[in-house]
């Protein structure tokens, strides 16, 4: 392809306001490298595998946070994934013109919504209900397997938090999930009805075919629980609690460094080490979203008719 | 001197050879057209005279094309297209612009006119030559959605000889048009060869039997005849382009 | 064998239909209790709750949320233009130059920088613009929220010019104009609606934002300040540090600003289906 001398001008003068979202990646890893770098060389691996926080005396361990983070993000997105996928299929294949567009447009707003409403919601109506209806239930029936193995006393847990979370993205997971369902190429429907199968045989072939797209939704999906704060520091339980059950509280990285920022200053590396928290989950959430990214576009590569 | 010429030109589009060692040369005002089966290369040929084909990526040209007597592949582009009028097969008029501003637009930003006075005269004349005028005189502020297709395919010519090319590229300009139409597209062509060189595109050859004085056939990225309307016409000298000529292909 | 299927189709129907409801229901029931705790609240406050400072803890009055309204108000309109220029180029370059190395890169980068913690912004923000100032600020807290508004701002408008078909820029070469040219007179008026809602959204965004501005902006409301260089509040601010408390008289002020800031919501997205219907390409 032969550009011109113009096109050349134009390409110049567009870059430095373009570069400006490289450059604010660049930039959060750097800082947040450096400032880690701290702690990480005084403490080394201690950070990651003991549970502690006791900045008066400048003991730090993350991993109940670390382990919190992802334990919620882990039942975020398989709630999330549950409303989700039936809600996505339901909108796709069940709805027609105006209500179509009307629940539509409801799931839009709702994902716009911030999430320091659901934060409010969750932490007033959500977690009592949770607790008396589900975690109670669970706990009296099935303590014998551990995740279930503590008896829930606030309702304030791990639990609380990843449902409340996975309730906060369901609007972003459906929009991911119609778009890449949306997107299968009309054909391959006719092809389902033009042998016979009835609707629920369609969809299953072409859920089936849009798979490495839903699996890149819920990638996505937990990459951007990982980072959630208003809602974990509502329903989380704010403490440094690692245990294998899920009704205890504990704590996410996000909702750590929202309750302890603020008095770090007041100590020598406790700043560093939120620092070091932020890194852990920053770095798995650009990876997953990196990777969920690389799958959409492969997939719609090959989507071709 | 021709109006354009073409020097084994080979044209490539995603490593496919599109264009294969292409040899034209189109003389001042006249009706050249160029004729072959679909997807013989026809529109790329247009398209690497204005250098349009610099909108697909994946596009590699080899060989010398001269326009007016510079050469395209290393003159600036936007500065040769002032000179290079197109119609293209579905018409694509500017949809937030008015019919007016339509064919204003072409002449303003090429300084064709000066002032509003200047304008509204050049407004006229291409609505006029593009045999449009009449319908729509009453109606200048409406938009082109209001129109039917070929009306809205005579304001894409009318958009097109605003801005008094030398050359005047239309790619296939009937094939999604009416009958009567397309007559009164094919008039307005020809009406316009005094001023313009004309390259049209078709792939029906009584169309090219109308409007043509000199006729190229394309098959399968190459020229496989070419020569004045009525000799090649009367004498074909290959097969495959007698074949063409009857529309057996 | 084929009355077997026609249930299992019907089942399935069931089934669907039921776990949507489920999915609806508890946002529904979010957006109402919201409401419904709230509202109240705003009127309990009445005028008062645009212009009076918050309660303290003890306090009678309900007061209002006066500074964290303007501190809102000063991060909007100071980080809104700059997102949606920063955007608003990025798009045009990636479109106008779709198979350059750096388009892809721009273009990967957005889209995963879309999912990143929104606290690690803050805590960037806060080493790079509060300490060297020297205190926290609002200019602090408009720079935290381009950043975490900008992947956002740009996948929009660059999905609305990438939607333009190409037809209308091969007649706009065809008239010989330039790219710019191109760009500024045909394809941005043509892609004039969806830009329109490209920064309802984006601004949508930014309204809520809260972790971005946890270390930032200070929370400064015992006065009003419009001053781009002092410390502000903002109303996701108050909401999130007046929740938490065991007053009743901050709770009551959260959930009237909670529902003040639903109101705005709605009220956006209104505007955009509205702006929404009109297309007419």
């Amino acid at each position: 392809m032969l550009i011109s001398k113009r096109d050349k001008i134009l390409f110049y003068l567009l870059l430095p306001p373009a570069t400006t979202l490289l450059c604010f990646l660049v930039l959060t890893i750097l800082v947040i490298s450096s400032i880690s770098l701290d702690s990480i060389q005084i403490f080394g691996i201690k950070l990651f595998i003991s549970n502690i926080w006791n900045p008066e005396h400048e003991e730090y361990g993350l991993i109940a946070p670390i382990i919190g983070s992802i334990s919620t993000s882990i039942i975020a997105i398989l709630t999330a994934f549950s409303l989700a996928m039936p809600l996505s299929i339901f909108i796709a294949e069940y709805l027609y013109g105006f209500t179509k567009k009307v629940f539509s447009s409801i799931i839009e707003v709702m994902g716009g919504l911030p999430t320091i409403l659901y934060a409010m919601w969750a932490s007033t109506y959500l977690v009592p209900v949770l607790k008396n209806y589900v975690m109670e239930i669970l706990y009296s029936q099935f303590s014998f397997i551990p995740l279930f193995s503590c008896k829930p006393i606030t309702g304030f847990s791990v639990f609380a938090a990843g449902v409340s979370i996975g309730i906060s993205i369901v609007p972003y997971v459906v929009a991911m999930i119609s778009e890449a369902y949306q997107s299968i190429p009309f054909a391959y429907k006719e092809a389902c009805y033009g042998i016979g199968a009835t609707r629920y045989e369609t969809i299953k072939m072409l859920v089936s075919i849009a798979k490495p797209a839903i699996l890149a939704s819920l990638i996505l999906g937990f990459a951007r629980s990982l980072g959630e704060t208003t809602i974990a520091v509502a329903t989380v339980g704010n403490s440094m609690y690692l245990s294998s059950c899920i009704f205890a509280p504990s704590y996410t990285v996000s909702a750590l460094i929202a309750s302890q920022f603020a008095n770090a200053y007041l100590y020598r590396y406790a700043g560093s080490v939120l620092y070091v928290g932020a890194l852990v989950i920053l770095a798995i959430s650009i990876l997953l979203s990196f990777l969920g990214l690389t799958i959409i576009i492969k997939w719609r590569t090959r989507l071709v008719v | 001197m021709y109006a354009i010429e073409m020097k084994n030109v080979n044209v490539y589009i995603d490593k496919r050879h599109i264009l294969k060692d292409i040899n034209l040369r189109i003389p001042y005002n006249s009706v050249y057209v160029i004729m072959g089966p679909s997807g013989s290369g026809k529109t790329t040929i247009l398209k690497v005279i204005n250098r349009l084909i610099d909108l697909i990526p994946s596009s590699k040209i080899d060989g010398a094309i001269y326009v007016l007597g510079f050469d395209v592949l290393s003159h600036d582009p936007y500065d040769l297209r002032r000179y290079i009028g197109m119609v293209f097969q579905v018409p694509n008029p500017f949809p937030h612009l008015t019919i007016y501003e339509n064919v204003a637009i072409a002449a303003k930003i090429n300084g064709i006119a000066k002032s509003k006075r200047e304008l509204d005269r050049i407004v006229k004349w291409a609505l006029e030559k593009a045999m449009l005028w009449n319908e729509v005189k009453d109606r200048l502020h409406d938009y082109p959605h209001q129109l039917s297709g070929g009306q809205r395919q005579r304001l894409c010519l009318a958009r097109a000889i605003a801005m008094k090319p030398k050359i005047l590229l239309l790619d296939e300009p009937t094939a999604n048009i009416d009958p009567v139409n397309a007559r009164k597209l094919e008039e307005a062509i020809i009406s316009l060869k005094d001023e313009i060189t004309v390259v049209m595109v078709t792939h029906s050859s009584h169309q090219a039997a109308r409007v043509a004085d000199h006729v190229a056939i394309i098959y399968d990225g190459k020229v496989v005849e070419q020569g004045p309307a009525k000799h090649l016409f009367l004498h074909p000298l290959t097969d495959i382009g007698q074949k063409i000529l009857r529309g057996e292909m | 064998m084929y009355s077997w299927r026609k249930v299992k189709d019907r089942m399935f129907f069931v089934l669907i239909l039921t776990i949507s409801i489920l999915a609806i229901t508890p946002i529904i029931h979010m957006m109402v209790a919201v409401l419904a705790n709230g509202f109240p609240m705003i009127l309990k406050a009445g005028w008062g709750f645009f212009v009076k400072t918050p309660p303290t803890p003890l306090s009678q009055d309900i007061g209002g949320i006066a500074p964290s309204l303007i501190g809102t108000a000063i991060l909007t309109l100071v980080s809104l233009p700059i997102t949606i220029v920063l955007a608003l180029f990025s798009a045009i370059l990636v479109n106008e130059f779709p198979r350059n190395p750096l388009s892809i890169a721009i273009d990967v980068v957005a889209k995963s920088l879309a999912s990143i913690p929104t606290i690690a912004v803050s805590m960037v923000i806060y080493i790079l613009v509060v300490v060297p100032m020297g205190r926290f600020s609002a200019l602090a807290g408009a720079i935290a929220l381009t950043i975490v508004a900008l992947p956002y701002a740009y996948t929009y408008i660059s999905t609305v010019l990438g939607s333009i078909p190409l037809t209308y820029r091969e007649a706009a070469y065809s008239i010989a104009m330039s790219r710019w040219k191109t760009i500024v007179k045909v394809l941005l008026p043509i892609a004039k609606r969806g830009f329109a809602i490209g920064i309802l959204m984006t601004m949508a965004r930014i309204l809520g934002e809260t972790a971005a501005l946890l270390f930032v902006v200070g929370r400064y409301r015992t006065a009003t300040s419009i001053s781009i260089i002092e410390p502000v509040d903002a109303i996701p601010l108050l909401i999130f540090d007046y929740i938490l408390t065991p007053y009743p008289i901050m709770q009551q002020i959260a959930w009237a600003s909670a529902a003040f800031l639903l109101l705005i919501y709605i009220t956006i997205f209104i505007a955009i289906k509205i702006i929404v219907k009109e297309v007419r390409l």
